[in-house]
């Protein structure tokens, strides 16, 4: 997407407008799913957890969870960055997520 | 370049060569030839390429000159011994040349100046011995153009490499900055000779248009880190024409050449190959094939001359574009006006004031088809529209209370042709302010308004303007009043500064899309939110204006805004535009700042452009350069006002250069500034005010501590003395300027609407208003010479301008501190009784100045009068009269104009040089 935009294939009022209303859904459902981790004492998840649930929570409270298109091309890399951090701890969790699937199921 | 052979004396032939990109000269009697053209023939331009200046010549040539400066006596300025860049670390004394400048001399006219000198015309030396690099020039009195162009020559076939402009270092510490000093133009640029066709002397853009931080581009991006000068382009294409400026010549035949790769359009630095068939790209190297048509004369209908085409001897030229630039026909334009009638907006006279401006402009308003189209609304807390049948005389009123979801009340006649709905709109806005005389309601609905206005336009867009005296507080858009004394001044307050709500930014967006453009216009005596309500015009490529406190029963704030609004209304607009700015291969343009919408990574949006916006683009270097000069080139597609698609082009061509001292000796303090201004607001927004104000220090530093680490024996120790370039001695004190501005200046009592306000001046302003902005002029009026005030050959005289510090305030003088948006009349506690009586008439004065028939009076309003039209921009600064005993708010607000000296904890230039002069020493470079 963010390179889409700086080569000019997409502009940025519809990129802004496109990514937007998943911003919200996505920190919710992360949300829950920590929530969950604490809630049924998985304590090594929740502790990977936790600081994205800090880092969502204080861009919803200082209301600087939308993209905005006024802004985008002055702030992309740092765009860029953070999206490509979020990529890398998804990948993480879901290899963690399955390691510990597998153990349990083992165990059992 | 325009046809040399007719201005050929009989008996001489010029033919075109193609390798040399220049005209041949054949003598048909002899068979002799030559380059340069035929002597007798003292018109004749010197040759193609504009004589490189006289820093050319080699060591043995300075040595030579040194002699000729020996037996032609030294007079004043040759005694200076001739210094070599490589030898950079001699101090030299710092020039006198003030008894040589005429400060009188309005400023155009020193950029009309500075274009010939960058035009490089060897004849034109010999008239201006005050130019700064004089002792050179002094050395060659006696020679002829022809002869400039032969020795030019020579060194051009020598391979001689183009020595850059020379440097010459000063001490900070020894040298104050003289104020005169800001109006010199910036560091001729030298390009090397070849790269431009046309000898015109228009073939590189005029500053006013587009100039660069720095006049040689560094070859790469290591050189330009180690300079720690910021590089970047301030540009105001759309400069307004003051009287005697250059019209921008147009190009009516729709032949639009342009490179086929990188789109770059034909300019006069382009090289013609193959015969005159094809032509080299001065960006990509590219060579594309001239257009037939490209030698047709359409109107005569017949070959025509290619050399004479504007685009090949202008650097500012405008091109009618054909229907493959539209994507509709051309608009009309439209005007909306919102108009505040809340109880406020109707007591303070800003009603009343506003339409009787409308009404007295709308002959000025540009309407020369009888295309534009105007439509009224007012609102409170709800929408007033007025219903206008063409031909009619009368107008009807129809309330919208619904402000959640705006509707038009009525599908036509909201929206009338200017001429057709001449007479109705005359009633209407003759009754206007009286309709709502009574009107008690408190609280504005300009989210709302601004939607309906949004929806009457948005098929054909156009400009609104919003006139409003109180905080939007209903419907969409409401804002909240967050004004807390307690937060400012400290590390939150540049959170009042970035916008408040969400809706002014997408609505920009939205009005960005639909080519609409917001001109906000703002005059609350209490908190109104400019810095959210500045949104919109900063997206939409408008304008704010705010009138503080605004009173119609004042007349200063009556004419200020009458004059402003007036000219606002009459100016002409681009509608519909984008710009883009190209540079040659390895320049990149990084980052925007100004009223536009960045659009995609480099296409900026203008719904529509006013005249005199300036904007600054940062520039990077991605590669090592290898071109002996790099080209900018900004193209702004617009529709004019008048219904016509056309294209501008600004082109400018700067040198580059490896050489540390060049660069320093090229930088251009004025760009540099303003660069810096616009850096520094972004940053206090982003950042705190605090951030903004230490990089400003820092980087001041940074260039400072890199002068001094490359060109000074001093190196990395400790120095006595702070050195910089001759050409960068203003920029501390401009520095210390932005420092002590509204904007950004340290302190908890300045309204955050204040800083707003100007903060969005700083960043909108073309470099001419702005330098005064930041560094205020201060004349004296009472010991001015004999001739200032009174009528010479450039227009009115000015006084001499005195450094801006009240060390050269004396207790019986009269004084004038003005900084382009205000201007004071400064009376000395102890003034003569003749004095005062001569200028007020009376022994205890007014806060207005009469004219009066006496010959200083006389001489004084003249003085004023000149400062007010002598800059560009609609701003019409009002005067006050400060007396030394008087109202105390008003003595600070002019005593804090004058820069240079020291207020609460914000340093003097004396201090602000010493601490400048610690760090540098202090710092590890």
């Amino acid at each position: 997407m963010y390179s889409d935009l700086e080569s000019d294939y997409v502009n940025p009022v519809e990129m802004c407008n496109k990514l937007n209303p998943f911003v919200i859904p996505e920190a919710i459902l992360h949300g829950f799913l920590t929530v969950l981790f604490l809630l049924s004492g998985q304590w090594v998840a929740f502790a990977i957890n936790a600081p994205l649930l800090v880092w969502n929570l204080r861009k919803v409270i200082t209301e600087q969870y939308t993209f905005d298109a006024t802004e985008i091309f002055r702030s992309l890399p740092d765009h860029k960055k953070e999206a490509f951090a979020r990529l890398g701890f998804y990948l993480l969790c879901f290899f963690f997520y399955l390691y510990r699937m597998i153990l349990a199921l083992i165990t059992e | 370049m325009a046809s040399p052979a007719q201005q050929l004396p009989p008996g001489w032939n010029a033919e075109w060569d193609a390798t040399n990109q220049r005209y041949l000269f054949i003598d048909t009697a002899t068979g002799h030839t030559q380059w340069e053209p035929p002597a007798g023939n003292p018109e004749a331009p010197p040759q193609s390429q504009g004589s490189p200046p006289p820093t050319h010549h080699g060591k043995r040539r300075q040595y030579a000159a040194g002699q000729t400066q020996a037996y032609y006596g030294s007079d004043g300025m040759a005694a200076t011994p001739p210094q070599y860049p490589a030898a950079g670390a001699t101090m030299q004394a710092p020039q006198q040349p003030a008894q040589l400048f005429t400060p009188g001399l309005a400023a155009e006219g020193q950029f009309q100046q500075q274009q010939a000198v960058a035009g490089g015309q060897g004849g034109y030396y010999g008239e201006n011995p005050e130019y700064i690099n004089a002792p050179q020039q002094q050395t060659y009195p006696q020679h002829s153009p022809a002869q400039m162009g032969a020795l030019a020559d020579q060194f051009g076939q020598m391979n001689m490499g183009q020595k850059g402009p020379r440097l010459f270092t000063t001490n900070l510490l020894a040298a104050p900055p003289e104020p005169f000093e800001l109006h010199q133009p910036p560091p001729p640029i030298l390009l090397p000779p070849g790269a431009c066709l046309s000898p015109s002397p228009f073939a590189n853009a005029d500053p006013s248009y587009q100039r660069s931080t720095l006049n040689a581009i560094p070859t790469t991006n290591a050189l330009l880190g180690k300079s720690k000068i910021p590089l970047g382009l301030v540009l105001t294409p759309y400069r307004s024409l003051k009287e005697g400026d250059e019209p921008v010549p147009l190009v009516t035949d729709t032949v639009i050449a342009r490179c086929r790769r990188c789109r770059t359009y034909i300019n006069p630095y382009v090289q013609f190959i193959d015969g005159g068939n094809r032509w080299r790209c001065c960006m990509c190297s590219l060579s594309n094939e001239v257009p037939q048509l490209f030698d047709w004369d359409q109107v005569r209908n017949q070959p025509g001359d290619r050399w004479a085409r504007p685009e090949l001897n202008h650097a500012v030229v405008e091109f009618v574009a054909p229907t493959e630039y539209m994507v509709r026909p051309p608009q009309p334009a439209v005007y909306i006006f919102l108009i505040d009638v809340s109880h406020n907006a109707v007591q303070t006279g800003m009603v009343a004031t506003a339409t009787r401006t409308i009404l007295e402009n709308l002959d000025r308003i540009p309407d020369e088809s009888g295309r534009t189209k105007v439509a009224l609304i007012a609102f409170d807390t709800s929408l007033y529209f007025f219903s206008m049948p063409p031909g009619g005389s009368e107008s009807s009123m129809l309330v919208v209370s619904d402000i959640d979801d705006v509707f038009l009340p009525k599908p036509t006649d909201l929206l009338v042709n200017l001429s057709e709905g001449r007479q109705a709109l005359e009633s209407l806005l003759g009754r206007l302010s009286d309709m709502f005389q009574d009107n008690h309601t408190i609280g504005s609905a300009l989210g709302p308004a601004l939607q309906a206005g949004f929806q009457l336009m948005s098929p054909i867009g156009g400009k609104i303007v919003a006139l409003t005296s109180t905080l939007p507080s209903v419907g969409p858009g409401a804002l909240k009043n967050r004004e807390d004394p307690k937060i400012l001044g400290t590390a939150k307050e540049s959170g009042l500064l970035q916008a408040a709500s969400p809706f002014y930014k997408t609505f920009a967006i939205e009005c960005s899309r639909a080519q609409v453009s917001v001109d906000m216009f703002l005059f609350s005596s209490s908190y109104q939110d400019v810095a959210t309500l500045a949104c919109l015009p900063h997206y939409t490529a408008g304008q704010t204006y705010f009138y503080p406190a605004f009173n119609a029963s004042r007349t200063e704030d009556a004419i200020k805004f009458a004059h402003e609004f007036g000219e606002v209304l009459a100016q002409p607009i681009m509608l519909e535009a984008v710009m883009r700015v190209r540079a040659s291969k390895s320049l990149r343009m990084s980052s925007f700042h100004g009223n536009f919408f960045v659009r995609s990574t480099d296409l900026l949006a203008m719904p529509a452009v006013p005249q005199d916006l300036s904007y600054a683009i940062e520039v990077q270097i991605e590669d090592t350069i290898t071109a002996p000069f790099v080209v900018f080139q900004t193209a702004v597609l617009h529709t004019t006002c008048y219904g016509e698609r056309r294209i501008r082009v600004v082109t400018t061509a700067l040198p580059t250069s490896s050489n540390l001292s060049e660069i320093f000796a090229s930088a251009d303090q004025v760009a540099i500034a303003t660069l810096l201004a616009n850096k520094a607001v972004e940053r206090s927004i982003t950042h705190k005010l605090e951030d903004s104000r230490d990089a400003l220090f820092n980087k001041m530093v940074e260039i400072l501590g890199a002068y001094k680490a490359s060109m000074t024996a001093a190196g990395a120790g400790a120095s006595a003395q702070l050195a910089i370039s001759e050409n960068l001695k203003m920029l501390p004190v401009l520095v210390l300027g932005l420092l002590k501005n509204v904007g950004i200046r340290q302190s908890a009592q300045i309204p955050p609407d204040l800083r707003a306000y100007a903060q969005a001046l700083l960043t909108s302003l073309p470099s001419q208003v702005l330098m005064p902005y930041i560094y205020p002029t201060f004349y004296s009026l009472h010991n001015m010479a004999p001739e200032c005030g009174t009528v010479g050959e450039q227009g009115v005289i000015m006084p001499s301008p005195l450094p801006p510090t009240s060390e050269k305030l004396e207790r019986h003088g009269l004084f004038l501190i003005e900084d382009g948006q205000t201007i004071f009349l400064w009376v000395g506690r102890d003034a003569v009784p003749q004095l005062i009586i001569d200028v007020f008439n009376l022994p205890s004065y007014e806060t207005t100045l009469p004219v009066l028939d006496n010959v200083f009076s006389q001489r004084v309003n003249a003085v004023i009068q000149k400062t007010r039209e002598m800059r560009r921009g609609p701003y019409y600064p009002h005067l006050y009269v400060v007396k030394e005993d008087g109202e105390p708010a008003l003595r600070l607000w002019a005593l804090s104009c004058l820069i240079q000296d020291r207020a609460d904890v914000l340093p003097s230039y004396q201090q602000f040089i010493s601490q400048l002069k610690d760090k540098v020493n202090g710092s590890s470079y």
